[in-house]
């Protein structure tokens, strides 16, 4: 190639190579500050996601199944916010939370009814919502049994939540349909 | 590429929010240079007139802006430590492992705390050499020499409260040798001279006072946790605020 032929080609380029260099530091640098910010941003935002709770465990274990009778058991309520119902089929485990607010229901036997102090919601031993504001059915835990010891496990955070349907009596979910695996244990 | 970001540019500057943070063009007028020197928190802080050797590295070697970027460091991971850490015997020195060994970035920002508290006690006793060695101390500035004597001391303060918080071995026996030194103090101290004479007890001395107890327990773990983060934090902001205000009005001093 002769030379005269690469003199125009030099007077057209638009960005010099001292042009070149300076966009390229300065690519590099900003890119590196603001990859490290970012690095740094995620992080942060990681850090504040704790790895380890020091809280109550959601998944425990509750007694072998013989140890409730027929009915609503009321024992566990405080310290795992939970009841143990068993039916004429088998067991299963309610969360003794209210689905208006959060409060928790106390459980009348005379009744046979559940009541939330705090808006006055009604629920039968079902869970189904008889009365007052609540929107939803009472939770039911996932249950299971250990394989080794036969105790009941339950998984506090595993919830079973169908759409309820609203009749005269109140809002209601057909009682077989809720009653599987795995939140109901036929024992 | 560069049409299009001179474009993005040229909308911005026109924006509400933009006019608002910046109140002035750009510094290409002598009136404007100065609009930007005045409207700037961080440039205000330099004097009116400033001459060229004292702006020289060589003159001030950074060491007051430095220090006060590490102050500003230890106060951003400082509260973000704070998420985890509580000041209860039974699991201070839990968090503190926490942070290092489980929780994401911990072992990170506790270094980063950790390496900017030591940095920062030596950078404070470089400035006050270079202060010292430069003259800088001496009449009209010597009111700001005071004020960061005061800097120095409330460091020193900082960096032993910060020591007792890990409530390791180490941690226990610093603080307790350090308030046998407060026992010791004149006057107010249970050893120290004339301070039996002024009726001074183990239950009633300085060192007392500072561990809220007789020996190092909760209550000095929570005191030094709260001077640590709270009080001398505040103090330390209030009189780096006075020192950078001191050192725009009395001017630099520059070399000879």
């Amino acid at each position: 190639m002769a030379p005269e032929d690469n003199k125009g080609k030099i007077e057209d380029e638009d960005v010099s190579r001292r042009r070149f260099f300076t966009l390229m530091g300065l690519g590099v640098g900003w890119g590196s500050l603001f990859t490290a910010l970012g690095g740094v941003g995620v992080g942060t935002a990681r850090y504040m996601l704790p790895s380890v709770l020091y809280e109550p465990p959601t998944v425990f274990k509750i007694g072998t199944p013989e140890e409730y009778g027929i009915g609503v058991d009321t024992k566990l309520k405080k310290e795992r916010q939970i009841w143990v119902v068993r039916n004429e089929r088998g067991l299963y485990v309610m969360i003794a939370i209210c689905r208006h607010l959060g409060c928790t229901p106390n459980f009348f036997q005379d009744q046979s009814l559940f009541r939330c102090p705090c808006h006055g919601s009604i629920y039968d031993t079902r869970g189904n919502v008889l009365g007052g504001p609540a929107p939803r059915t009472l939770w039911r835990a996932a249950v299971s049994l250990d394989p080794v010891d036969g105790q009941i496990v339950v998984s506090f955070n595993t919830r079973q939540d169908p759409d309820p349907v609203g009749t005269p009596e109140g809002l209601m979910v057909e009682e077989l349909s809720r009653e599987v695996e795995p939140y109901f244990l036929k024992v | 590429m560069l049409n299009l970001l001179q474009k993005i540019r040229a909308i911005v500057n026109k924006t509400q929010v933009f006019k608002s943070i910046f109140r002035h063009g750009y510094p290409d007028t002598d009136g404007n240079r100065a609009l930007v020197m005045f409207s700037n928190v961080i440039l205000h802080l330099h004097p009116v007139r400033v001459r060229r050797g004292a702006l020289k590295i060589k003159f001030t070697w950074c060491l007051g802006g430095l220090t006060f970027l590490f102050f500003i460091l230890l106060a951003i991971t400082g509260v973000v430590l704070m998420f985890y850490y509580v000041p209860d015997t039974r699991r201070a020195y839990n968090d503190i492992r926490d942070l290092g060994t489980v929780i994401y970035f911990g072992s990170l920002f506790r270094a980063v705390h950790r390496w900017s508290a030591h940095a920062m006690v030596f950078s404070v006793w470089m400035h006050m050499t270079r202060v010292f060695m430069t003259g800088s101390y001496k009449p009209p500035r010597e009111f700001n020499w005071v004020v960061g004597v005061i800097l120095l001391v409330t460091t020193l303060v900082l960096s032993w409260t910060g020591y007792l918080l890990p409530w390791d071995q180490l941690a226990l026996w610093a603080v307790t040798v350090g308030s046998k030194m407060a026992e010791a103090t004149p006057f107010i101290g249970a050893a120290g001279p004339f301070g039996p004479e002024l009726g001074f007890t183990a239950e009633n001395d300085m060192a007392f006072a500072l561990l809220g107890g007789t020996v190092v327990g909760q209550s000095a773990l929570l005191r030094f946790y709260v001077l640590h983060c709270l009080a001398l934090p505040l103090l330390m902001a209030l009189f780096i605020a006075v020192h950078f205000w001191r050192i725009r009005k009395d001017g630099f001093s520059g070399p000879l």
